[in-house]
């Protein structure tokens, strides 16, 4: 049952027909019933407006507020929430948004919807020179270089004089009016909340507008494009070996999350037809940077729950009444009104809810199904465990017969007179260091190749020149044929060469089976478009994603606790997810860094079934190891190395054996270190 | 000439500043961006005891910079400190520093009104001749002791066991506690001394453009900008940055007009964060896997 054999999907579907069909069904279900809910609610949100009441005039602006923010939060969410880039430059973003479509439209004359799309394109141009010029940048330094362009946004909004400075834009001295035309579209004049008697007809774009904003960035988050912004978010470096462009794909959400933000501001303009600079400074920033991380940053709703939440904070009484009451009760001058209550409000956030109002409440959520789930599952869970830790000794003695068949036909038709992978002559120095020297390899499919050696032998250093984590000195690194000296790791990824790394690199907060799935190809090569709009093809390919991985862990003995988080995992087992992940990418080659490290000698003869059952189905494994027996049984040859070079090569029994070998790791020539 | 000397002198008030940025980096690789509102601490903190005529006006002076500095410490301990234990890629200090500058501000605005205040404190009237160009004695000052400040911090970390605490908790914290010195403790002495000089400069900037609770907010982002392009592991690093920062701001705004002045300042931090991340004098770490 459980091969891995490198058939089509739909084959390996084939069995079990039921189940992906059944996936498409849900996900389908549950994108209709999203959706729907939220047109619901948008139209409830606007329903007080539909006969121009005066007295719905001010709920109206506050929906408009509201539905800004939320936009503008959604988009910085992509950044903070789920890339982990800490941005203080939305509000920026936000207020180009706001003064370029006005501007577009009064000054230069552009159609509305033009100049509301030059608007838009002018975010994005902006974000992606910023973007470019702080890709290099994490932390501190790039929140400090959004925060220099929102500040210097502010700047030119304040001083700029074509933007009416304080008076505002538009404002009599220049436009002879105060608040821009309404905007008008085959006949219909979309009118912003300010008339009585008048039908905010603006309003309804706004909303629709939001709600796909909103359906967009959750298609997104759940596509294999999300899942890369999360993996850049965990490490760079893993995100590399997952096949993701990090470069491209960061300056991507960048431009998406600044486009987002002048949507923002474009939704301001429409609805309030008037903009003053001291709307747009610092504070504002700050506050949809609050809004997030009060919401929940890397949940889905989390950012419209914040602005909903933040933007009635501040538009009610509440905060004015608390401090009022300071006042009285407390002192009449050391007190703390809106922006000081918001702070306190932000530290306490970061205190109390770190995950926001919509992580937290998802986690509440997931404590109490579990439980009542885990009651009458308890016994058999235990139970699962023993038998878990022998997944591969089963799976290899009975598919034996059908990986053979199946695997071994993609290497052998690239090239058989050549292997796999060819090293040769590599060197890498770090300053005057020469960590590898002129080493060779070479490994072919259904070959372990084992590397050992003492500590600050080179071992790690050679991994990561074959994964394109250094680039090499000297030297090239040939993979079926094709010359990969020097690649960046994502293209050595989408060759065919998956790793795992010395310490388990996963995604902690992730549940077992999303770690597997963003191993899959699609991760770095899914198109922003087909992300944020979720074609036909993507429902069918997430249902084939789905079994694969579920598939992948059987086949790794982690198929029972697929739903459990990656964190919530033994040491052991996060490094057999972390195989199946490499698994997932389709790969022929594995370079696996010490697996064994770290785990109990029963839970390293599992890991040297799985290797073996691997090697059985044509893969080929590099395993850089110091477990001795571990490499014994499984390796078909073993390279020893010291100082960077070429101690020792050959079967394990002729290198572990060797004199050289033994004195570099023990320095005694009689004592063998093996077993 | 005339505009290289302003900004020359205008670069001291600035670096005087990040040097508070980079003290708090270089140990606990975190920053302070409420530091404008210690700026405003300060100034307040030397007005309120500036009736005390017992006290000398040097002994006012040490009031603005301690009440900055005890503040910093526990602002370290309390706001900074709970939000940095996540690792390397944790940034929640970030935004508990950014809320904190929130609520300083309000409730320095709240206590004290929002129009500026007249501080005589450590006031130095009249200007002297640079090189041909008038420089007031008050800016002279910040300059000079941005420079002497520098040079005691520099020679403070590198000649001193408080500097080879400082500098062995920068690279590795958790070794050095196990050296029997509290991180934790360095942390709120480096706040200490960060946001007292912070309060410091608050004082004698106060003294030329009066304390108002919005002092600092203008000088937050200059200074923060001169600390990233000096480079932010980098105690002379301020100098370098402050000098160029406060050089070219000058020259373009005197060529271009005051919106220009600040633009090409800010420009200039892009572009070296583009061209070194590092800084000018920051040293690049290699990333181990």
């Amino acid at each position: 049952m459980s091969t891995i054999e490198k058939s089509p999907p739909t084959s390996a579907a084939a069995p079990e027909p039921q189940r992906p069909r059944s996936h498409v069904r849900s996900a389908l279900r549950g994108d209709i019933l999203f959706a729907v809910v939220a047109f619901g609610i948008a139209v409830l949100a606007i329903l007080p407006g539909r006969d121009g009441a005066g007295t719905s005039i001010s709920t109206m602006q506050l929906v408009a507020s509201m539905a800004a923010m939320t936009v503008a939060a959604v988009g910085l969410n992509l950044l903070v929430g789920y890339t982990k880039l800490v941005s203080l430059g939305q509000g920026g973003f936000y207020a180009i948004g706001a003064y370029a479509s006005a501007y577009l439209t009064l000054d230069v004359g552009l159609p509305p919807l033009l100049a509301i799309l030059g608007a838009l394109a002018l975010c994005g141009a902006i974000g992606a020179v910023v973007a470019v010029s702080s890709m290099r940048l994490r932390g501190p330094q790039f929140a400090v270089i959004t925060l220099v362009l929102a500040v210097l946004v502010e700047r030119i909004l304040n001083e700029g004089n074509a933007f009416g400075r304080l008076a505002g834009y538009p404002n009599y001295a220049e436009h002879d009016t105060t608040s821009m035309e309404p905007v008008s579209v085959f006949g219909i004049t979309f009118r912003p909340p300010m008339i009585a008697g008048e039908v905010a007809t603006v309003m309804v774009p706004i909303v629709v507008v939001t709600v796909l904003v909103l359906i967009i960035a959750r298609n997104i988050a759940k596509s294999p494009w999300g899942s890369s912004l999360s993996a850049i978010g965990e490490s760079e470096m893993l995100a590399a070996h997952l096949g993701v462009n990090v470069f491209r794909r960061k300056i991507s959400v960048f431009v998406l999350a600044s486009v987002l933000g002048g949507l923002g501001g474009v939704i301001v303009t429409q609805a309030f037809a008037h903009l003053q600079p001291e709307t747009f400074d610092i504070y504002l920033t700050i506050t949809i940077v609050l809004a997030v991380v009060f919401g929940g940053s890397g949940t889905i709703l989390g950012p419209l729950v914040g602005a909903v939440a933040i933007v009635w904070l501040e538009q009610s009484d509440i905060l004015a009444e608390i401090g009022s009451f300071q006042q009285e009760n407390i002192s009449d001058t050391w007190y703390l009104s809106t922006s000081g209550l918001v702070g306190v409000l932000f530290i306490l956030t970061l205190f109390l809810m770190p995950r926001g109002i919509v992580g937290t409440a998802g986690q509440l959520l997931a404590t109490v199904v579990r439980k009542s789930a885990a009651d009458p599952d308890a016994a058999s869970t235990e139970g699962s465990a023993s038998t878990a830790d022998h997944p591969a000794v089963t799976t290899t003695a009975s598919t034996d017969q059908h990986a053979r068949v199946e695997r071994p036909p993609v290497a052998a038709g690239a090239d058989t007179s050549e292997s796999m992978l060819r090293i040769s002559g590599l060197s890498k120095n770090f300053g005057g260091l020469r960590a590898v020297a002129e080493m060779d390899l070479a490994v072919d499919g259904g070959q372990i190749h084992a590397i050992i050696g003492p500590n600050g032998a080179g071992k790690s250093t050679l991994a990561n020149l074959l994964t394109g984590v250094y680039q090499p000195t000297e030297g090239t690194v040939t993979f079926l044929g094709r010359d990969l000296t020097g690649q960046a790791p994502h293209h050595v990824s989408r060759a065919g060469v998956a790793r795992t790394f010395q310490t388990p690199q996963l995604f902690h907060d992730a549940t077992v089976r999303a770690n597997v799935l963003a191993g899959f190809a699609d991760t770095g090569r899914t198109p922003l478009w087909a992300a944020a709009l979720k074609p036909p093809g993507r429902y069918r390919r997430d249902a084939e994603m789905r079994a694969e991985a579920d598939r992948l862990l059987d086949l790794v003995g982690l198929g029972d606790v697929a739903d459990l988080r990656a964190s919530e995992l033994p040491y052991g087992k996060q490094r057999y997810l972390e195989i199946a992940r490499a698994l997932a990418s389709d790969p022929q080659l594995i370079v696996l860094d010490e697996p064994a490290a770290g785990l109990l000698a029963t839970e390293s003869v599992v890991l040297g079934d799985l290797l073996l059952s691997l090697r059985e189905e044509g893969f080929a494994l590099v395993v850089v190891e110091h477990h001795m027996d571990l490499v014994a049984r499984i390796a078909d040859q073993v390279t020893c190395m010291d100082q960077g070079r070429l101690l020792a090569r050959g079967t394990p029994a002729e290198v572990l054996s060797d004199e050289a070998v033994v004195a570099a790791y023990l320095g005694k020539p009689h004592e063998e270190g093996t077993h | 000439m005339e505009p290289v000397i302003l900004g020359l002198v205008l670069g001291g008030l600035y670096a005087l500043l990040a040097q508070s940025f980079v003290l708090t980096f270089i140990t606990t690789k975190t920053l302070n961006f409420a530091v404008g509102e210690f700026v405003a601490l300060g100034a307040f903190a030397t007005i309120a005891v500036s009736s005390w005529s017992w006290l000398p006006s040097f002994g006012r002076v040490a009031v603005g910079f301690l009440a900055a500095s005890v503040v910093g410490a526990l602002a370290y301990r309390f706001i900074v400190l709970p939000f940095t234990t996540q690792g390397e890629h944790d940034t929640r200090w970030l935004l508990s520093t950014v809320a904190l500058s929130f609520v300083m501000l309000n409730l320095i605005t709240n206590v004290e009104g929002p129009s500026p205040q007249r501080s005589d404190t450590a006031r130095i009237s009249g200007s002297v001749d640079v090189l041909g160009v008038g420089v007031s004695k008050q800016q002279l000052l910040l300059a000079v002791l941005a420079v002497v400040i520098s040079l005691i911090l520099i020679v403070v970390s590198q000649r001193t066991s408080i500097g080879l605490v400082m500098r062995a908790v920068s690279q590795d914290p958790e070794t050095t506690s196990l050296m029997g010195i509290s991180p934790r403790l360095v942390g709120m002495g480096a706040y200490a001394v960060a946001m007292g000089l912070a309060g410091l400069a608050g004082v004698l900037y106060a003294a030329t453009v009066g304390a108002s609770p919005v002092m600092g907010a203008p000088l937050l982002v200059a200074s923060i900008a001169v600390a990233v392009i000096g480079g932010l592991g980098s105690l002379w690093g301020p100098l370098l940055g402050g000098a160029l920062y406060g050089v070219l701001s000058e020259v373009a705004s005197f060529q271009y007009g005051a919106i220009w002045g600040e633009t090409a300042g800010l420009l200039l931090v892009i572009a070296v964060l583009v061209w070194k991340p590092e800084g000018l004098l920051g040293r690049r770490m290699e990333v181990k896997l």
